[in-house]
């Protein structure tokens, strides 16, 4: 019985050098180590034995089945590794071929500034606030000094839907629907789309989007101004922008100004800022002598197309998609 | 304005190029636009066809200045206007021509009258007269100084009014006495019907409201605005009359926008001319006629006056200058800076100027009015860079441009590309009928491509798409955020409201499939479109939505393909928006070859479904889920709402989710039946669920779907 064992264990160590894949070990191990097969087997003629001799062959049979699991696990460790380096060898690509396309979601340049804009300002303490694109006459023109029927309202020729109410011509229009119901200290900044009665062509458009800043607080002047647009600008353009003033009109602003700033050595003028006229601060029940503030404006185009080099503003309302495609990009 | 640098420093002695004279005129608040050089004045001279002599004498002038002047400088309209400018940028004198003063009344008076019967709108009118005139071309210098400044010389009479218009500022009319009636002036408002032909030729026909100097009979000009032809100064004119008056601004400008009739004279009139220099003017007029050699006027002035503007006053105090410039500014600095303008200043008490402002600066009225004034002849490159120093402000966006931003990022995330198109638009032709009086017009349209305020975002989303299939695109994902406008007046009344809208559209593949065909997306479809607005809706949080066929929804939607169009509907309210496939009548107008799918919802109604509580934590359960499939065959007619409203109402315990994972038609399915397979998902919050808790759950499922959907189950 026990050359049996021997004589089992040594066909079943031939088998497992014999076997090629983790499926013919399987096979292996099922014949020498399954339930009632090969060494197993062996163990039900047990009971035939002399008593005496039953123990010591118990043994032995276990030692053989545990020398046999053993070598067997070593082997299926062997072939396993083998048969894993053959699997990735075939399942090599040509990792050089494009990927699966994705769609590209993109922003229109013009949000992807004013989200620019936005942060900037938000960093300083400006609060974004919304109005009307279709606007009242009210807030367009009287509440911000423009007299009736008065020359400074050539240059901002409306369309009108009904008498009073008409596409607002600047976001300034902001400024008293604000200040109607806030009391100072105050940050306020709104971005929009305005519409003005122009000719279209590379550098105006009846549509476009502006930028409205304004802010009232004890013992503001034009330095905090300046100071203001310079940081405003430094954080759009570089950290070497230079701001200029120009006395300039507007009738919302006593001193007006034009600014421009210096862009690899030329000055461009972004757009009119000055100190809120007086006789709005009063308009709205704020003490000028307690209160004086300034207020900013300029156009959302002209910050892109400064920073990108872009150089027709029909562009922007275009949308040709190789156009668009350009400035996905984070800035 | 056009300013030669030679007749300028007839007034100061500037010595400065004139390029540098741009410069700080610029700097000061004129800015000068271009600077027109002798060559050019020449050819633009011998383009008004003047004489070689002429246009040598006009060019001597150059360069020419051309000013930029605010509509608040009005006193800049005019050379001795800017001179002063420059007199007070470079500190320098500003000599002004001597002028003779007339004589109020005199001999003047007894040979003729002026009678104001609007004293706001012509608060002062002043005549002279000038007997024996020989009209004849003016000489030499004084057409090239008209030419380089922009004028065409006419005649010696003319030409003078003309030249102290724009030496002075001050519009000067001159009639041929002969052809008034009567020889006396009248200024009145026109009478309904009257008509004036002007001197351009045309004959006008006058409003009440429009301000006319008439003879004793009929008008003769347009009150600084135009004269009449048939009172007009010509070769065979002998006597004149010479008008200098002032006009109400807003009545000169009305009467020149109805008429619409812009001239050098309503131009300077609506921007404000000194009243005070009225009579000056004419003076200066008749000086210059004998200067010409023409004759002496008649003694003495027709002058009406009677309420005669005097110098405001203004204090400004130095400590507020300074505070609001934000920079240094001594008393003695301030003082010099107004007196250079020609203000007159005057110490009061130690930190106060007290200035008297001429008349032709009714700009200035505030004490900020002379801050700036101080400022900008100090200069703003003295202002320093400091930030405000004060209260903590909150900074941050307004809660629309947050959701926007929101809205933005779900749909970016989908692949698409934003787009921004116009809001002014043509009349979009497949509007609804019943909707053409819901659009919003531009009342003064100047072109009908720019004549609607647009109703919806759709229209321009499909010029995008083709204009870029035009380009050779023929796929692509394009959304809009806009706001969109709606006339909600009845009966003709204009109403307008403005809301904001998001928009969608696909066409193509715009999933690209690239090389690897297996597992790639199709062709954009209904189902495409649906998805986003399904994607945009799950990630906003909002938890229901439906689409529904167009007829369960009064109003029609002619734009959209009637079989494959949905009203969108979240929650309880009425439809938030549209989704559907373009009709293919719209897009072959729009010669968009492919199907296009688009979609559009209000944004106000997005917001109003999502919960407002915000999210709340729900326990996350520990027990393992149980998925069942069930494949119910139902009768074609049944929508999927109807499937997906019978599983809901069945209210089977556990039941976490269920979704549709197919769809089959045909073999060995008899005709009119389709079978869906539903997924589910059931699990407890408190234990491992038994099979007989499923098929619990399945089968009220079941029963739910057989008697409300016709479903039958095979075996």
């Amino acid at each position: 019985m026990a050359d049996t064992i021997d004589q089992m264990v040594r066909d079943a160590e031939a088998a497992m050098e014999a076997a090629r894949t983790t499926a013919d070990l399987n096979a292996v191990e099922t014949r020498y180590l399954g339930r009632n097969k090969g060494l197993n087997e062996l163990r039900r003629s047990i009971g035939t034995l002399p008593p005496e001799e039953r123990p010591a062959f118990g043994a032995r049979l276990n030692a053989a089945v545990a020398a046999l699991t053993e070598k067997l696990a070593a082997r299926r460790a062997e072939l396993e590794a083998r048969e894993l380096q053959e699997r990735l060898a075939v399942e090599r690509v040509d990792v050089t071929l494009p990927g699966r396309p994705m769609p590209v979601g993109r922003l229109h340049p013009l949000t992807q500034t004013a989200d620019q804009i936005k942060r900037v300002l938000i960093g300083m303490g400006y609060e974004f606030v919304d109005g009307p694109e279709l606007e009242d006459y009210a807030y367009n023109f009287a509440a911000l000094n423009y007299p009736e029927d008065h020359p400074a309202m050539d240059e901002q020729n409306s369309f009108f839907v009904t008498d009073t109410r008409l596409l607002r011509t600047q976001t300034t229009a902001l400024q008293g629907r604000v200040m109607a119901h806030r009391r100072p200290p105050f940050r306020i900044a709104t971005i929009g789309r305005c519409f003005r009665y122009e000719a279209v062509d590379a550098t105006h458009h009846h549509t476009f989007h502006q930028v409205d800043v304004f802010m009232v607080d004890r013992g503001i002047g034009m330095s905090d101004l300046k100071g203001t647009l310079g940081a405003f600008a430094r954080a759009l353009f570089g950290h070497d922008t230079q701001v200029r003033f120009r006395p300039d009109f507007f009738p919302f602003v006593e001193p007006g100004v034009d600014y421009a700033i210096a862009w690899k050595g030329r000055w461009l003028e972004l757009g009119g800022a000055g100190l809120i006229h007086p006789s709005i601060l009063r308009a709205y029940g704020i003490d000028t002598e307690q209160y004086s503030g300034f207020a900013f404006g300029l156009g959302v185009e002209r910050i892109h197309m400064i920073q990108t080099g872009v150089n027709d503003l029909r562009l922007y309302l275009e949308n040709d998609l190789r156009f668009l495609r350009q400035f996905g990009h984070f800035i | 304005m056009r300013v030669p640098v030679e007749w300028l420093k007839q007034f100061v002695p500037v010595q400065a190029s004139a390029e540098e004279i741009a410069t700080r005129l610029t700097m000061g608040g004129l800015e000068v636009e271009g600077l027109e050089t002798a060559e050019e004045v020449y050819h633009r001279a011998l383009r008004e066809g003047c004489s070689e002599e002429v246009a040598h004498a006009a060019a001597a002038l150059a360069p020419v200045l051309d000013v930029y002047v605010t509509p608040n400088r009005g006193d800049c309209n005019s050379v001795i206007g800017v001179a002063r400018e420059v007199a007070a940028l470079y500190n320098l004198p500003l000599t002004l021509p001597h002028i003779p003063p007339s004589v109020e009344g005199d001999e003047a008076a007894r040979q003729t009258s002026v009678q104001i019967e609007d004293l706001h709108a012509c608060p002062r009118y002043a005549a002279r007269l000038v007997r024996d005139v020989r009209i004849a071309p003016s000489p030499v210098w004084m057409q090239a100084r008209l030419l380089a400044t922009g004028q065409r010389p006419i005649n010696n009479v003319v030409d003078v009014t003309n030249y102290v218009m724009l030496e002075m500022g001050q519009p000067l009319h001159a009639f041929d006495l002969d052809r008034l009636e009567e020889g006396r002036i009248v200024v009145r408002r026109a009478r309904t019907g009257e008509v004036l032909r002007t001197l351009d030729g045309v004959a006008r026909t006058l409003a009440p409201d429009m301000l006319i100097i008439a003879d004793a009979r009929r008008p003769v000009a347009v009150a600084g605005v135009m004269g009449g032809a048939d009172s007009e100064v010509d070769e065979v004119t002998r006597n004149i009359l010479l008008e200098a008056a002032h006009f109400d601004p807003r009545v000169v400008r009305r009467t020149a926008r109805d008429l619409g009739l812009r001239t050098e004279a309503s131009y300077r009139f609506e921007r404000v001319v000194d009243p005070n220099g009225v009579r000056r003017a004419a003076d200066r007029a008749c000086a210059l006629f004998v200067e010409i050699g023409l004759p002496l006027a008649v003694p003495g002035v027709v002058d009406v006056y009677p309420n005669p503007m005097r110098e405001r006053t203004v204090r400004v105090r130095v400590s507020r200058a300074a505070q609001l410039l934000g920079m240094e500014i001594s008393c003695t600095t301030a003082m010099e800076c107004l007196q250079r303008l020609g203000l007159t200043a005057a110490p009061d008490g130690n930190d106060s100027l007290q200035v008297t402002v001429p008349t032709f600066r009714p700009d200035i009225t505030l004490e900020e009015d002379l801050i700036e004034e101080i400022g900008r002849v100090h200069g703003y490159e003295n202002i320093p860079e400091t930030l405000p120093i004060g209260a903590t402000t909150q900074g941050g966006d307004s809660a629309e441009g947050r959701f926007l931003t929101t809205l933005r990022q779900h749909l970016v995330q989908c692949g698409l590309q934003e787009v921004t198109t116009h809001s002014l638009t043509p009349p979009f032709p497949f509007d609804p009928p019943e909707d053409v009086t819901r659009r919003v017009m531009v009342r003064n349209a100047l072109s009908a491509e720019i004549s609607v305020l647009r109703r919806s975002l759709l229209p321009g989303l499909l010029d995008v798409a083709h204009h870029n299939v035009k380009h050779g695109v023929t796929a692509m994902g394009l959304f809009e955020i806009g706001r969109v406008w709606q006339n909600e007046g009845e009966a003709g009344e204009v109403v307008p409201a403005e809301h904001l809208a998001v928009g969608g559209l696909v066409v193509g593949a715009f999933w690209p499939s690239g090389w690897q065909k297996e597992g790639a997306p199709p062709v954009a479809d209904f189902g495409t479109a649906r998805g986003i607005v399904e994607r945009l809706c799950a990630g906003l949080g909002i938890p229901e939505l439906k689409c529904l066929p167009p007829d369960a929804q009064p109003g029609s939607l002619p734009q959209f393909h009637p079989g494959r169009t949905a009203w969108i509907f979240l929650g309880d309210a009425g439809p938030a928006g549209v989704v559907g496939e373009v009709h293919p009548r719209v897009s072959a107008e729009m010669r968009l070859r492919d199907r296009v799918y688009v979609f559009e919802l209000r944004v106000d109604a997005l917001q109003n479904a999502i919960p407002p509580e915000g999210p709340r934590y729900l326990p996350l359960s520990p027990f393992p889920s149980v998925v069942r499939d069930l494949a119910p065959r139902i009768p074609e007619e049944v929508p999927y709402a109807e499937v997906d409203a019978a599983v809901r109402a069945a209210e089977a315990p556990h039941l976490e989710h269920f979704y549709l994972t197919d769809l089959y038609r045909g073999h060995p399915l008899p005709e009119g039946l389709k079978s869906l397979t539903l997924r589910f998902t059931f699990r407890s919050t408190e234990r491992t669920l038994s099979d007989a808790d499923v098929n619990d759950a399945l089968s009220r499922i079941r029963t739910s779907l057989e008697t409300r959907c016709r479903a039958t189950f095979v075996a």
